[in-house]
């Protein structure tokens, strides 16, 4: 367990250096001068006098793989430079947001998870019957529909129509823990949505085939009741190639992330990062899509490790 | 056209008339989108406008129309960019391997790294926002999904035989690809192009929600919800129009998805999920309980449900097993042997069923009907009297488990007792069925043991609880030489340890047979066609079949290995008659009739009519 937590940890970092050389070379590989066009608006030139400062000021100015190299070394101190607007130094706001974007992903999981493998294994259960169809219905129009138009919807019924919580904002924990909650509920049930949805129709498919298994077979045989088959028989098994989906489905999850804290004002990374691109404040925009891609590395990192806990072959595989 | 199919063209019609508009928008009767009329702001829907009029008192229909091909013409034009580019490294990074790979499909992998938002957000701040953009940036983030599948797809068909062989002929390797791997690759293709439409409408109308996207007053429908957002205390219905247009067409990509996929892979499973899942309706007998000392399988039946009625698979099976005596029941694979023994457990896999006769078993409540048992009856029976040992252990375990805790579940679950209790009756277990160091093996999974341990184990789960009956499904047949001759000396072992305890066990072996049980049942396509000792059926078999089985076994006396010429009757293609008679050597015209299992005597049964004739006399 120990080996195969450390090769992961490694393979993390691995990805965390090239997500970083990445997020470095996209704005060297788009053809013209990167001052210039982050400066242009239309077809108009801008000022080269601007360009030139902004030139000195990102350092573009500088040879490309000393640029390179101070990028990876400031990247070390998690230092990721100061704002184009203000001359703010990034990361205490990023520390400072971060949390808040984490605790909505991972209420929407735990929303997700709660709901969908219970639902997705009804699903299986009840095959080809109504409340299968019922259920698979409603997952395939929750995947339809774009989180920032739930989120608009929440907002018009919840809170403009009835009334019962405020549209958005928030509130920290500390200062009223009642109150953050309620603020915390739609923008986590919005993102959650989507992500029910595919854990419904990912559970139902492994729950299916794993109902098909052997061992099924044997557990009844054994002569067990059909809760403690179906809990520790078919769900545990049926879990493995559902965790994997909700690591892929990460990206789209923290992607949702984006649109909701701006629908309900919630002050995470996000909403940071749509005023940044608005401004196009290239370093709080690298800053914000770096941190989000480690989170993103360490997410999936986390499900990596849950998997070879749930599977015990998995440890032994390289 | 099955079924899948229609059900496709059906959507893609459908989707074909609603694209159909925002093709034709510059030449329909549509108002203008961008002039203000400020008199009609939020006006509703009229005669004239019929979806209403928005925050500038423009005709939302004709913006919702126009917004349409925004959306369309970023999340086709990506997604076909990302097609041609994504297919094009997949081939060549599949194809080539080595280096080409590296650089073809693992550089690409690197994009997956990044949430699909973030990166568009990196490029339009760079670039700024517009159309452009948009294409440009979900090119950039669809190219490694095309590439992955077209690289695992072309994984796939280059090591094809067809392949391999014009790489003999000397066939160029661009032409192969173009003309041999890229057809075989159009499936997942389409399938993934359907996804990533999808993807690129949400994306597309995702950023122009932000205001990232489509740069107003172009019409956009995430621009629309944008304002409707702004305004929806005054009009609540411009937040419907749009959304609907979005989450529609997003739903009918999706289900065109499905349905695609529907044709591409039919599914072969059958619908309606595990049979032991839904409720089951008591039977009462239909006849009164005979007494019986253990076992005793009356006339029984078990038949496949197909669309067209049921079929048979075997049929009358009837025996009897006495407390101590192992039956073992033998014949070729497909002569039922493993279904009888799975009637007996009712764990028939799920089209199939009892479809008559009496499997009479005597338990402590009295004399029960296994064929008539439903579910909830047999949980207290299973794994408690009647338990079973299933012929490929690996699969037969939970992966996931430790053997400790799999065989501590069987006891607890009709003895409850503390969990430590458990565990020491489960050490005592694994080491009667000769496993070492059972204290450290509970802690194993299965994939940790041996061939010959796990079934081992599987065997210790079946005893666990002094069963009555066990059932053993060819116990030995996936083990080598060496292991099969321990395991069949563990069975008469246990067999020792628990006289009172009868015994069925399947096998094709006669070999095996022959050192483990007392009484046979030879059957052959889905009959018994003899029973006795196994002594004297082995000494003067009365069947043809039986006769011609031993006389094809190696450790027989048969001065010469005789194959049986022909092959098995298939379900629902067998003769009326003897369903033998068309291998048998013997056959008279009298064998064309149905044949009963006639008594002959000393307790033996036979399907041969002709048994007096044919062997009388040697007897």
């Amino acid at each position: 367990m120990l080996r195969y937590v450390a090769l992961r940890v490694l393979i993390a970092l691995v990805l965390v250096w090239l997500v970083s050389t990445l997020v470095f070379l996209v704005l060297h590989l788009v053809p013209g001068d990167p001052a210039e066009l982050l400066l242009s608006a239309g077809n108009t030139a801008p000022d080269p006098e601007a360009v030139a400062q902004l030139r000195s000021q990102m350092g573009l100015d500088r040879p490309v793989l000393a640029q390179y190299a101070a990028y990876i070394a400031d990247l070390t101190h998690l230092d990721f430079g100061v704002s184009l607007r203000d001359q703010n130094p990034i990361a205490p706001e990023l520390a400072l947001r971060l949390p808040r974007t984490l605790e909505l992903i991972l209420a929407a999981a735990v929303i997700a998870s709660l709901i969908g493998v219970p639902l997705g294994t009804l699903a299986a259960m009840r095959d080809g019957g109504w409340s299968e169809k019922l259920v698979s219905l409603l997952a395939s129009a929750a995947l339809s529909t774009p989180v920032f138009v739930v989120g608009t919807t929440l907002v018009l019924v919840f809170a403009q129509w009835l009334g019962w919580i405020s549209a958005g904002g928030y509130v920290p924990l500390a200062e009223d823990p009642l109150r953050h909650l309620s603020l915390l509920a739609m923008p986590a049930v919005t993102i959650a949505l989507p992500l029910t949805a595919v854990m419904i129709r990912m559970t139902r498919a492994s729950v299916l085939e794993v109902l098909e298994k052997d061992h099924v077979r044997t557990a009844r045989a054994k002569g067990l009741a059909r809760g403690p088959i179906i809990r520790r028989h078919v769900v545990r098994n049926a879990l493995v190639p559902v965790i994997t989906v909700l690591g892929l489905e990460m990206g789209t999850l923290i992607g949702g992330t984006v649109l909701v804290e701006y629908v309900f004002n919630w002050p995470g990374l996000s909403g940071y990062l749509v005023r940044a691109v608005e401004a196009r404040d290239y370093p709080e925009v690298v800053g914000i899509v770096l941190v989000i891609s480690f989170l993103f590395v360490l997410l999936n990192l986390l499900i990596d490790i849950t998997y070879a806990v749930l599977d015990p072959r998995v440890k032994l595989a390289k | 056209m099955t079924r899948a199919q229609r059900s496709l063209y059906i959507w893609l019609g459908l989707a074909a008339v609603l694209i159909a508009f925002p093709l034709l928008a510059p030449v329909l009767p549509l108002q203008p989108t961008i002039g203000m009329d400020i008199p009609h702001r939020f006006a509703g829907p009229s005669a004239a406008n019929w979806l209403g009029n928005d925050e500038y008192g423009r005709d939302v229909l004709s913006r919702i129309i126009w917004g349409a091909r925004a959306s369309l013409a970023v999340a086709f034009g990506s997604a076909f960019c990302a097609a041609v580019i994504g297919t094009i490294l997949g081939l060549l990074g599949g194809y080539f391997r080595g280096i080409t790979e590296v650089l073809a499909v693992r550089s690409t992998e690197i994009v997956i790294c990044l949430p699909p938002l973030l990166l568009a957000m990196l490029v339009i701040t760079i670039l700024g926002a517009g159309v452009l953009t948009l294409t440009v940036a979900l090119t950039i983030l669809f190219v490694p999904n095309y590439t992955r599948v077209v690289y695992a797809a072309t994984l796939q068909t280059g090591g094809l035989d067809f392949v391999k062989a014009q790489e003999a002929m000397g066939t160029h390797p661009l032409k192969i690809l173009a003309r041999t791997v890229l057809p075989n690759i159009v499936p997942p293709l389409l399938v993934q192009f359907s996804l990533t439409v999808a993807s690129g409408i949400l994306l597309e109308s995702g950023l122009s929600f932000l205001g990232l996207g489509v740069v107003p007053p172009a019409p956009s429908w995430g621009l629309m919800i944008r304002a409707a957002r702004a305004a929806m205390d005054q009009q609540p219905l411009l937040l419907l129009w749009p959304s609907l247009a979005l989450a529609g067409t997003v739903l009918l990509l999706n289900v065109i998805c499905d349905r695609l996929q529907d044709v591409l892979s039919p599914k072969t499973a059958a619908r309606g999920g595990a049979a032991w899942l839904r409720r089951q309706i008591k039977r009462t007998p239909d006849a009164p309980a005979p007494e019986v000392p253990l076992l005793k399988i009356e006339d029984l039946s078990v038949g496949v449900a197909l669309e067209q009625g049921s079929m048979g698979l075997t049929k009358g099976i009837a025996f009897e097993v006495k407390p101590g005596e192992t039956m073992a029941l033998v014949g070729e694979s497909g002569s039922g042997k493993t279904l009888t023994g799975l009637a007996m457990t009712g764990l028939l896999p799920n089209a199939l069923s009892v479809t008559g006769g009496h499997a009479w078993f005597r338990t402590e409540a009295g004399v029960v009907d296994l064929a008539a048992l439903t579910e909830e009856e047999f949980g207290p029976l299973r794994g408690n009297d009647i338990s079973m040992v299933f012929q490929d252990a690996a699969a037969a375990l939970n992966p996931v488990h430790r053997i400790g805790d799999q065989l501590a579940e069987i006891i607890q679950c009709h003895r409850p007792m503390p969990k430590q209790q458990a565990e020491a009756e489960v050490v005592e277990l694994l080491r009667k069925v000769g496993i070492p160091d059972p204290e450290r093996r509970i802690r194993a999974y299965p994939f940790e043991l041996s061939g010959g341990q796990r079934q081992r184990a599987m065997i210790a789960m079946a005893v666990a609880n002094a069963p009555k009956l066990l059932i053993a499904d060819e116990p030995t047949t996936a083990l080598d030489p060496t292991i099969q001759a321990q395991i069949l000396r563990l069975f008469a072992k246990l067999k020792e340890d628990n006289p009172g305890m009868g015994v069925i066990f399947v096998t094709h072996n006669l070999a095996v047979v022959k050192e483990i049980a007392t009484h046979v049942s030879v059957m052959y396509a889905g009959q018994v066609v003899e029973q006795g000792t196994v002594e004297e059926v082995f000494a003067d078999p009365r069947h043809p079949y039986t006769k011609a089985l031993l006389a094809s076994v190696p450790e027989s006396d048969a001065e010469r290995l005789e194959s049986i010429p022909g092959t098995v009757p298939q379900p629902g293609a067998m003769p009326e008659g003897c369903r033998f008679a068309p291998r048998c050597g013997h056959a008279a015209a009298a064998c064309a009739a149905p044949q009963p299992l006639l008594d002959t005597g000393e307790g033996r049964t036979t399907r041969c009519l002709r048994w007096a004739d044919l062997w009388k006399d040697v007897a």
